[in-house]
């Protein structure tokens, strides 16, 4: 059962009667020579660097032989991966990051804010070879009973890029996750530490669910960064889409051409994930943005009657 | 009649600007208190200590004979733990000037949350009990879904901040009137309100605040229609 909130119906003016139709305008456009102008010194460039790769010594038929090279498909699935295990690693961090910084408690703030001033402030390759060779510091890993190891078999190249990556963008995940809590308006805590729920409680059901519409569009593109990010592990010695390529290319001697083949499956990658944060975008605009031309999601939305959508404040 | 809210000297700054300068009522069960005042005279504030939304600074504030936010043990006076609070709040009802509805959830949702959260109550009793207020308050508007909201808890207490101060003027109306039939069951009301109408009609007793302070309280007709404070009579040509 749902009620309707709404004050106004919002029926459609009605049309204008037809009036005598006013004359047409047909006027004589202004002509933008500079556009011409620019527009075939474009094209001109964009010749040239065609020709000149048509015309370097490339060999364009190893890409496609490769293409689909099981390597190069092992490559994908681990830059994939990669790519997920670390944003779960970042967007988990980064929420607890960000409760954290918002904590009343300074202890718990600072070292929010001290972990998330170091990894930000310093380049994530510089934190991997970190990570890397933290095994000349430590030549053991020792956590009593529970974990005892020697450093580098625990350290494997998967687990450097993963925390690597992982711990880095938790810091980015944190600012945003920051920016999204604290988007939520103050009367939303009140009401509901007003209708007796708990600290966590309110944050869980009723702060948290909101502050997702300023959360989720940025953390797609964080998403579409991280995928590119992830070819820098190829400097810690992990295979993925990039390591792999270099590879090819090294014992083939195609090294260009690889490198190629590899840019366009991250073109195809970021592509995907590209429409995706489209649609993810649209949908979390609705409402605050004129109106947009209705998706098949947005029809399906439009007909659940939620107080959201039916207040038409947002 | 016992007393379900009893202030005595309750004081609130914010940082140097103090907002109750002490401020002593009592609200008996089961009466409809209103409380008006100028603009920044801290009535919103008092209401919110009562919920300990608001920190007292001095004074003591009691709800259903319980002291508010503290624990006393001989003289000295322990805070209680954020979940004691919490429990304290399940049975004060609170309804905003903003309505502060949770807009990613339906007019049902925001009705059934608290019972299912708070009181563990089970989703379909919860549904057909949200269902039922719904009805009661009469659907269709925010701020009357706020109301359902907050009954929907079994207050023993509701506090009502400026309710129909939002709103278009056509629906002012069926707001006071789904409060008058929650006067009329025996609720213990405290409403701050410009609704001077209301306040004559529905009201037990009235507190005009002014600067922090009770300047004069009484049956609302009586000071309505026969103010003996200055700044009593000033506020009310204004607002009358
Ligand atoms: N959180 C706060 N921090 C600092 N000052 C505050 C805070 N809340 C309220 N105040 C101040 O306290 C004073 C009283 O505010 P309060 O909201 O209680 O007034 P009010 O009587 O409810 O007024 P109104 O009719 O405008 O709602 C105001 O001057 C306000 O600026
Ligand atoms: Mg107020």
């Amino acid at each position: 059962m749902t009620t309707d909130i709404s004050k106004s119906g919002g029926s459609a003016p009605k049309d204008e009667p037809p009036r005598s139709a006013p004359e047409a305008i047909r006027a004589i456009p202004v002509r933008h020579y500079g556009r011409y102008v620019a527009a075939v010194l474009a094209i001109g460039v964009l010749v040239a660097i065609v020709l000149a790769f048509a015309n370097g010594d490339i060999n364009w038929n190893a890409i496609p032989d490769n293409f689909f090279d099981d390597r190069i498909m092992k490559g994908v699935r681990e830059t994939l991966i990669l790519t997920f295990l670390s944003m779960l690693i970042g967007v988990v961090g980064g929420i607890t990051l960000s409760v954290m910084r918002l904590s009343k408690n300074p202890v718990t703030s600072s070292i929010a804010w001290f972990y998330i001033w170091f990894f930000r402030g310093t380049p994530v390759l510089v934190q991997l070879f970190i990570w890397f060779n933290l095994g000349f510091v430590f030549e053991y890993i020792n956590l009593g009973p529970i974990y005892k190891d020697e450093w580098s078999d625990f350290m494997t190249p998967f687990l450097t890029a993963l925390l690597g990556l992982g711990l880095n963008e938790a810091a980015y995940m944190a600012e945003i996750c920051r920016a999204g809590l604290l988007s939520v308006d103050e009367g939303q805590t009140e009401a509901s530490q007003a209708l007796g729920m708990s600290h966590n409680k309110t944050l869980r059901r009723v702060v948290i669910p909101q502050a997702m519409r300023v959360i989720v569009p940025p953390t797609g593109n964080e998403v579409i960064n991280m995928l590119k990010t992830t070819s820098l592990v190829a400097a810690v010695q992990y295979y993925e889409l990039l390591k792999y390529a270099q590879d090819i290319g090294n014992s083939s001697g195609a090294t260009v051409e690889t490198l190629l083949l590899a840019a366009t499956w991250y073109l195809i990658m970021t592509s995907v994930l590209s429409i995706g944060q489209f649609y993810l975008e649209r949908y979390y605009a609705r409402g605050s943005s004129r109106a947009l031309p209705d998706t098949p999601w947005q029809k399906i939305k439009a007909n659940m009657l939620s107080l959201s959508n039916r207040s038409g404040v947002r | 009649m016992t007393a379900m809210v009893k202030a005595e000297g309750v004081h609130k700054s914010f940082g140097h600007v103090e907002v109750l300068k002490g401020i002593d009522l009592e609200v008996a069960s089961g009466e409809v208190f209103c409380l008006i005042g100028p603009s920044g005279s801290g009535k919103s504030t008092f209401l919110r200590c009562i919920n300990h939304l608001e920190k007292v600074n001095a004074g003591r504030l009691y709800v259903d004979g319980e002291l508010v936010g503290y624990r006393q043990k001989g003289d000295k006076l322990y805070e209680l733990k954020d979940s004691e609070v919490a429990m304290k709040r399940r049975d004060i009802g609170m309804v905003f000037q903003r309505f502060n509805l949770f807009p990613h959830m339906t007019a049902l949702e925001n009705v059934m949350e608290a019972p299912i959260q708070v009181k563990g109550q089970a989703k379909a009793e919860a549904r057909e009990r949200a269902g039922q207020l719904l009805e009661r308050v009469g659907l269709a508007e925010q701020q009357r879904v706020a109301i359902a909201r907050a009954l929907a808890m079994d207050p023993k207490l509701m506090l009502f901040d400026e309710p129909t101060s939002a709103l278009d003027p056509e629906l002012v109306g069926d707001v006071l009137d789904v409060m008058r039939d929650l006067a009329e069951s025996g609720m213990t009301m405290i409403v701050v309100t410009h609704e001077m109408g209301f306040a004559r009609e529905v009201g037990d007793s009235l507190v005009f605040m002014d600067g922090g302070v009770v300047v004069e309280s009484g049956h609302p007709r009586d000071v309505l229609t026969n103010p003996s404070h200055e700044r009593t009579k000033s506020f009310l040509s204004k607002v009358l």
